[in-house]
Formats: C-alpha cells, sequence, structure tokens
C-alpha cells in the first residue's frame, strides 16, 4: 500500500516535469507572442505546483493537515501534536512570493506585448526582424 | 528551420529525462517523506509559542508568519518588486489621457443587475481574507487580489467610462498603493522608533520581543491573537495589492483614442 503512495506521487512530481518541458518548448517555439506568454504561466504554475509538492509528507494513520492551527494551543503538547501533523509550510511562503513576483512580470510582458500588437498589427515575432513595419 | 526546432525538442526531452532520472534517484530528498524538514519543525513549533515568545511571531498561521515576519525583508523587497512592474506598466504607455464620454455602455442589465448583488460579498470575502490572514489561510496579497476581481469585473460590465466617474483614476489609485507601501514601511520601522523614543534597543521589522529587546507589538486583540504586526502588514499590502491591480488593469484596457498620443511618439521602438 505504502509503495503504491508512493509510485503515485512519482508518477505526478514526473508528469510535472513533462508539462515543464512542453511549456518549455511552447516558449521556444510558438511564433505568438501570446501563445509564448500563455506558456510561460503554464511554466511556472508547473514549478509551483512541483515546489508545493515537493513540501508534501505523509502522516501514519491518516492525512496530513494544513500549516494553520486551528486553535490557540493550550500546551507545549499540542504545538509538538501540532508539528508532527502538518505539512511543511515553507515552500508554501516561498511559493507565494514567486506568485507575486510571477504577477507583476506578467503585466509587464502583457503591457509591452499590446503595445506590440498595436505598433505592429500582429504579435508574431518576426513582424520585428524588418519588412511589414508600418 | 526544421532542423532547429528539432534540435530544441530532443534537448527538451533529454532535459526532461534528465530531471526525472535525477528525481528518481532521490536528488530532490525523499519524496512525501514521514520526517519533517527541520527548519519546517521549528517554524511550526515556534508560530504561536506564548513559552518562547523572543522566537515567536504569535500568530496561528505559520505561512503568514514565515512570509511577514520571519522572512519579512524579503517580503517587502517581493512588494517593491510588484510596485516597479505596476511603474513600468504606466510608463510603457506614458502619455495617456482618460478621456470621458467615449460613449462606453458596458454590458447588459441582467449582467449590471447580478453584479450589483455581487459587489458586496466580493468585497467582504476578500476582506475577510486580508484581515484573517494571521488566522486562517490567506493574508494581505491573496484578498487584495480577490478583491481586484471585483473592480476588473466592474471595468469589464460598466465600462471605463463608469470606472472614471466613479473616481477610480490611475492618479488616485496609484496615490492609495502609495499609502500602501508607505504603511507597510511604517510599520516595519514603528518599534524601533518607538525604542529609540523610550531609548530601549529594538530591531528593524521586530514583531514580538525579541533577545537584546523588550519592545513588543500587541499579541492580542479583545479575545483572539493579533499577530502584532503582521495583521498590520496585511492590511496595508491587501490596500497597495487592489489599487495597484485595478491601477494595471485600467491602463491595459485604455482605449486606442486615449494611447494614440502614446504610441505616436514613437521613441519606444526605435
Amino acid at each position: 500500500m505504502s509503495d503504491y503512495f508512493s509510485l503515485m506521487f512519482t508518477v505526478v512530481l514526473l508528469s510535472l516535469v513533462v508539462n515543464i518541458g512542453i511549456a518549455l518548448y511552447g516558449i521556444f517555439i510558438k511564433p505568438s507572442l501570446v501563445k509564448k506568454f500563455i506558456a510561460l504561466t503554464i511554466f511556472s504554475d508547473s514549478i509551483n505546483s512541483f515546489a508545493i509538492a515537493l513540501g508534501f509528507r505523509r502522516v501514519t494513520g491518516s492525512y496530513p493537515g494544513v500549516a494553520v492551527l486551528s486553535d490557540v494551543p493550550r500546551g507545549v503538547e499540542e504545538l509538538r501534536h501540532f508539528s508532527t501533523a502538518s505539512v511543511d509550510p515553507l515552500p508554501q511562503a516561498l511559493v507565494l512570493t514567486a506568485i507575486v513576483i510571477g504577477l507583476a512580470v506578467y503585466m509587464f510582458l502583457t503591457g509591452l506585448i499590446m503595445l506590440y500588437y498595436r505598433h505592429y498589427g500582429t504579435t508574431r515575432v518576426d513582424a520585428a526582424r524588418g519588412g511589414s513595419r508600418e | 528551420m526544421k532542423a532547429r526546432e528539432l534540435l530544441i525538442a530532443i534537448s527538451i526531452a533529454l532535459m526532461v529525462l534528465l530531471l526525472a532520472y535525477v528525481i528518481e534517484l532521490g536528488g530532490l530528498g525523499p519524496l512525501a517523506p514521514y520526517a519533517l524538514r527541520d527548519i519546517a519543525r521549528a517554524y511550526l513549533e515556534y508560530v504561536y509559542n506564548p513559552w518562547n515568545v523572543t522566537a515567536s511571531s504569535m500568530a496561528l498561521e505559520a505561512v503568514t508568519a514565515i512570509v511577514w515576519d520571519y522572512r519579512g525583508l524579503d517580503t517587502y523587497f517581493e512588494t517593491s518588486v510588484l510596485f516597479v512592474a505596476i511603474v513600468g506598466v504606466a510608463t510603457l504607455y506614458r502619455g495617456y489621457r482618460e478621456l470621458r464620454g467615449l460613449g462606453g455602455v458596458g454590458l447588459s442589465e441582467i449582467v449590471k443587475t447580478s453584479t450589483r448583488v455581487l459587489i458586496p460579498l466580493i468585497l467582504v470575502a476578500g476582506a475577510s481574507i486580508a484581515i484573517h490572514g494571521h488566522l486562517t489561510p490567506g493574508g494581505g496579497f491573496q484578498g487584495g487580489s480577490f478583491m481586484a476581481v471585483l473592480m476588473v469585473l466592474l471595468v469589464v460590465v460598466f465600462s471605463l467610462d463608469y470606472a472614471f466617474e466613479k473616481g477610480l483614476t490611475s492618479s488616485r489609485l496609484l496615490a492609495i498603493r502609495s499609502a500602501g507601501l508607505v504603511g507597510i514601511l511604517l510599520t516595519s520601522v514603528a518599534l524601533l522608533i518607538a525604542g529609540v523614543v523610550a531609548g530601549a534597543g529594538a530591531y528593524v521589522f521586530q514583531n514580538m520581543a525579541r533577545e537584546g529587546s523588550d519592545l513588543s507589538m500587541p499579541s492580542w486583540f479583545l479575545d483572539r491573537p493579533l499577530g502584532g504586526t503582521l495583521f498590520l502588514f496585511n492590511v496595508f499590502e491587501s490596500l497597495a495589492v487592489v489599487s495597484g491591480l485595478t491601477l494595471t488593469f485600467i491602463v491595459l484596457a485604455l482605449r486606442k483614442e486615449e494611447v494614440d498620443q502614446a504610441l505616436a511618439t514613437g521613441e519606444w521602438c526605435e
């Protein structure tokens, strides 16, 4: 049973790695800036999910809880119990930071792509190589 | 051209295979382990620990405590990155004018009425996510983006003209954004200022009493833990995020007549 869990968890992680590869391929190959942008968001979301999955841990006999105390602890034993039953909060905090910075980058890129479209009338990257400039 | 694409595809496939091999070998440590990393256990055991206040942040939520207390300086710069991106978007479109009366009517009456019903619900839900950031999952950024969805709905459903009429102009939004950032800055040095005034030792980004400093932010409000600076950080961050995201969306949603001047200067494309 435990081996089955391990296997499925590894399959999820490896499929995220494959997802990262496909997103990278989209960033490199697709000529349209909008499609590159979508591939970039998939790339960063896959990496974030991967980091969250690395923070997962197993608890004997039940499922792990979220890293939030549901009530004010009344003793040190309660805190010990909390730390044995909760998932790792550190990847979640780091991914929160990554999401915010990613959002900042996306906003700037969206503005750039829209200006590009207004100037060239297309979002294909080869338009900027001369020739089709208005 | 075809060979180049093939080369890229093969190298990416190779990267995926090698990464999978490294993970399978255990290069990232045991996957889904039973034991917790030492640093994670320390965070979990000290997040609300009245028996050892000098290492605690006195909040019930570990992620918010890490984001705003243990790694507070990190998050301050992250907020600055968001601010710089918003300034960057506004700079890209520099020279734009906000025109009224371009004839935007928005969507149909049915959509407008249902949006009017949604507005208070979204506001309350977003505010509760932000204000309870130190008690429940969530925080200033999550609540702020939640409320920014409302502003996006407002612009899409009621048209940009309506938003300008209601006072959602970019200069006002930028002012709120800057006020939020100044609030975060003041909160981070509040205990330092108090320490200088009282002649006691204090640190930047200090929340609870630490070694060498007895000053502390309030850790309780009535019958609930307050988390000291975490509550203030969350409130200011949600203000900053909601105004910043709304500003960016308004700039991105500007009509052709409004950005023509920005495009006509033409310096950016040379």
